[in-house]
C-alpha cells in the first residue's frame, strides 16, 4: 500500500500533525489539577476578598433545571467570602480559577485566561440554567464592571463577588444601583 | 416493489405512521434503555433485509461514526459532577463520556431508521403518499432519498473508466488520493449537471401542470389496518409516557436514575415491541418459507 517516498512523507506529515496537538495538550489527573495552587494561598503582602453567590436562583427557583435543584445551597452561599493571597498582575478571573481548585468548586470557562474568558458555569449552575436570562458576572467593591473578569486588574484589599444573576445582571445591581 | 423485504408489502400510510412515530421517539429522548430498543431494532432490521456482504461494509461504516461521536462529546463538554481527569486544565468528565455513548447510539439508530425507511419507501410509494396534497415536496424526497445509492453506483462507475484509463495501478497511498479525489471532482460536475437535467425533463413532461392523475397499486387492506392499529396504540402508550415524564433522563450534573416503576416498564415494553415490529416480520416470513419449503 504505501510504496512510494511520497506516501512516507505524507504519512509522517499526519504523525507530525497528530503529535503537535497532542504534546501541546496537557493532561492532569484529579489530584494534580486540585493540588497544583494549593501553596500559593498563603504568606502574601496583598490580599482580596472572594465570594461565590446564588442567592437569585432561590427566588426564581420555579425556573431552575428539575435536576439541579438538589444542589442548591439552602442560604444560596456556594463560598463564603474567603481571603486569597494577590500576586502582580492577577485578574479576577485568575482568582476565581484558584479558588475554585482550592474549594474544588466544579467551574468551566471558555475564551481563556489572555483577554475574553467567559464563566459558563460554576458549581454545576450553568448559563441559561435558571431562566434565559440567566448566567455568572461579579462584582468589585460593590460595583460592576464593564470588562472581562480576566482584563480586571485587581488591587490589595478589593472584594470580589461572583453572583448568579437571573435577569442579566438587573436583579444583582438594584441595590448597588441606589448608591450611584 | 422491493420482494426482498416483507415490510415493504405494508400499504404507504401504515409504514409512514411507523417511521415517523420511531424517528419522533428516537429523536426526542435521552433515555438510554429507549435508545437501545431503538437501535437494537434498526439495527436489526437492517441486518435481516442485508446480505453478508452489506452486514459488513455497514459495520465498517457504523462503528468509526459511533466511536467518533462519543469521544467528541467530552473533548468539548465539560459538565458533569465526575471528573475523570484534566485536559488543558478543562475536566473530561465521566457523564460528558457516558452522555456521548448515547448521543452516538442514538444517532446510529437514526441513521437506521433512515436507512430502512428509503429502503421501505420506494419513489411510487412517496408520491402514493403526498402526490396529491404536495407534488413538489414528494418529487424533492423521492428524489434526494435516491442520491447516496446513485452517486454511489456513479462513482464506481467512473472509477472503473479510469482505471481502465491506467490510473490506480501503482498502489501507491498518495496516487490513490489523488486519483479518487480525481473521481470525486468528476461525479460532482456530472450530479449538478444531472439534477439540472432531470429538472428540465420533469418540467418538459408536465409535471404539476394540474389535470394529471396518477395510478397507485396500493389498496389497504386488513393486515394494514392492523399494522396501523398495533402502530397507533403502542405510540400512544409511549406518548403517555414521554408525557407523565417516564421517559426523563438527565446526565448533568449527576446521571438520574433509570425510572423502573411499573409504569416505565409498560413504557419500555410498548416502545421495545414497536421498534422490533419490522424485524418481527422479516424473521415470521422468512421461518414461513422455510416451514413451506420443508413440506415439497
Amino acid at each position: 500500500m504505501f510504496k512510494k517516498r511520497k506516501d512516507i512523507i505524507i504519512i509522517l506529515a499526519f504523525v507530525m500533525i497528530a503529535a503537535i496537538f497532542i504534546l501541546n495538550t496537557d493532561f492532569k489527573s484529579v489530584d494534580e489539577y486540585y493540588l497544583e495552587h494549593a501553596q500559593d494561598v498563603e504568606n502574601a503582602d496583598a490580599t482580596v476578598f472572594i465570594s461565590i453567590k446564588c442567592e437569585t436562583i432561590l427566588e426564581n427557583i420555579e425556573d431552575l433545571d428539575r435536576n439541579l435543584i438538589l444542589l442548591v445551597p439552602k442560604d444560596g452561599i456556594i463560598l463564603p467570602q474567603t481571603e486569597y493571597a494577590l500576586r502582580d498582575g492577577d485578574s479576577v478571573f485568575d482568582i476565581l480559577v484558584r479558588t475554585a481548585k482550592t474549594h474544588k468548586i466544579q467551574m468551566e470557562y471558555s475564551g481563556g485566561a489572555s483577554s475574553s474568558a467567559y464563566i459558563e458555569g460554576i458549581a454545576h449552575f450553568y448559563e441559561f440554567s435558571c431562566g434565559e436570562l440567566s448566567g455568572w458576572t461579579y462584582l468589585v467593591n460593590g460595583e460592576h464592571p464593564s470588562v472581562s473578569s480576566a482584563s480586571y486588574e485587581l488591587s490589595d484589599g478589593d472584594v470580589i463577588e461572583w453572583v448568579y444573576t437571573c435577569e442579566v445582571s438587573r436583579d444583582i445591581l438594584q441595590g448597588g444601583a441606589a448608591n450611584e | 416493489m422491493n420482494d426482498r423485504i416483507t415490510f415493504a408489502n405494508f400499504h404507504p400510510v401504515s409504514l409512514f405512521f411507523y417511521f415517523a412515530a420511531m424517528l419522533v421517539f428516537t429523536m426526542f429522548t435521552q433515555n438510554p434503555v429507549l435508545i437501545l430498543f431503538s437501535l437494537v431494532g434498526a439495527s436489526l432490521f437492517s441486518a435481516a433485509t442485508s446480505t453478508r456482504e452489506q452486514i459488513f461494509a455497514d459495520i465498517k461504516f457504523y462503528v468509526p461514526v459511533f466511536i467518533v461521536i462519543s469521544l467528541t462529546n467530552p473533548i468539548f463538554s465539560h459538565s458533569g459532577a465526575t471528573p475523570l481527569f484534566f485536559m488543558n486544565d478543562n475536566p473530561v468528565t465521566l457523564e460528558a463520556v457516558l452522555c456521548g455513548v448515547d448521543i452516538a447510539a442514538m444517532i446510529s439508530a437514526v441513521m437506521l431508521i433512515c436507512k430502512a425507511f428509503s429502503k421501505v419507501m420506494e419513489s411510487e410509494k412517496l408520491l402514493c403518499l403526498f402526490g396529491k396534497a404536495a407534488p413538489k415536496l414528494s418529487v424533492v424526497l423521492s428524489m434526494s432519498l435516491r442520491f447516496i445509492p446513485l452517486f454511489k453506483r456513479k462513482f464506481k462507475e467512473i472509477k472503473d473508466a479510469q482505471k481502465a484509463l491506467g490510473y490506480f495501478k501503482s498502489g501507491s497511498f498518495s496516487e490513490s488520493l489523488m486519483s479518487n479525489a480525481r473521481v470525486f471532482s468528476a461525479l460532482v460536475t456530472w450530479a449538478l449537471e444531472n439534477g439540472a437535467d432531470t429538472a428540465d425533463s420533469i418540467s418538459a413532461r408536465g409535471y404539476d401542470v394540474g389535470g394529471r392523475k396518477s395510478f397507485a397499486l396500493f389498496r389497504f387492506k386488513k393486515r394494514d389496518a392492523i399494522l396501523m392499529t398495533i402502530t397507533l396504540v403502542l405510540s400512544s402508550v409511549t406518548l403517555v409516557g414521554f408525557l407523565l415524564g417516564k421517559a426523563d433522563f438527565e446526565f448533568y450534573p449527576y446521571i438520574t436514575q433509570i425510572n423502573t416503576d411499573a409504569l416505565s416498564v409498560i413504557l419500555y415494553a410498548a416502545f421495545g415491541s414497536l421498534s422490533l415490529i419490522p424485524f418481527i416480520f422479516e424473521v415470521k416470513e422468512a421461518l414461513h418459507w422455510k416451514y413451506l419449503r420443508s413440506k415439497i
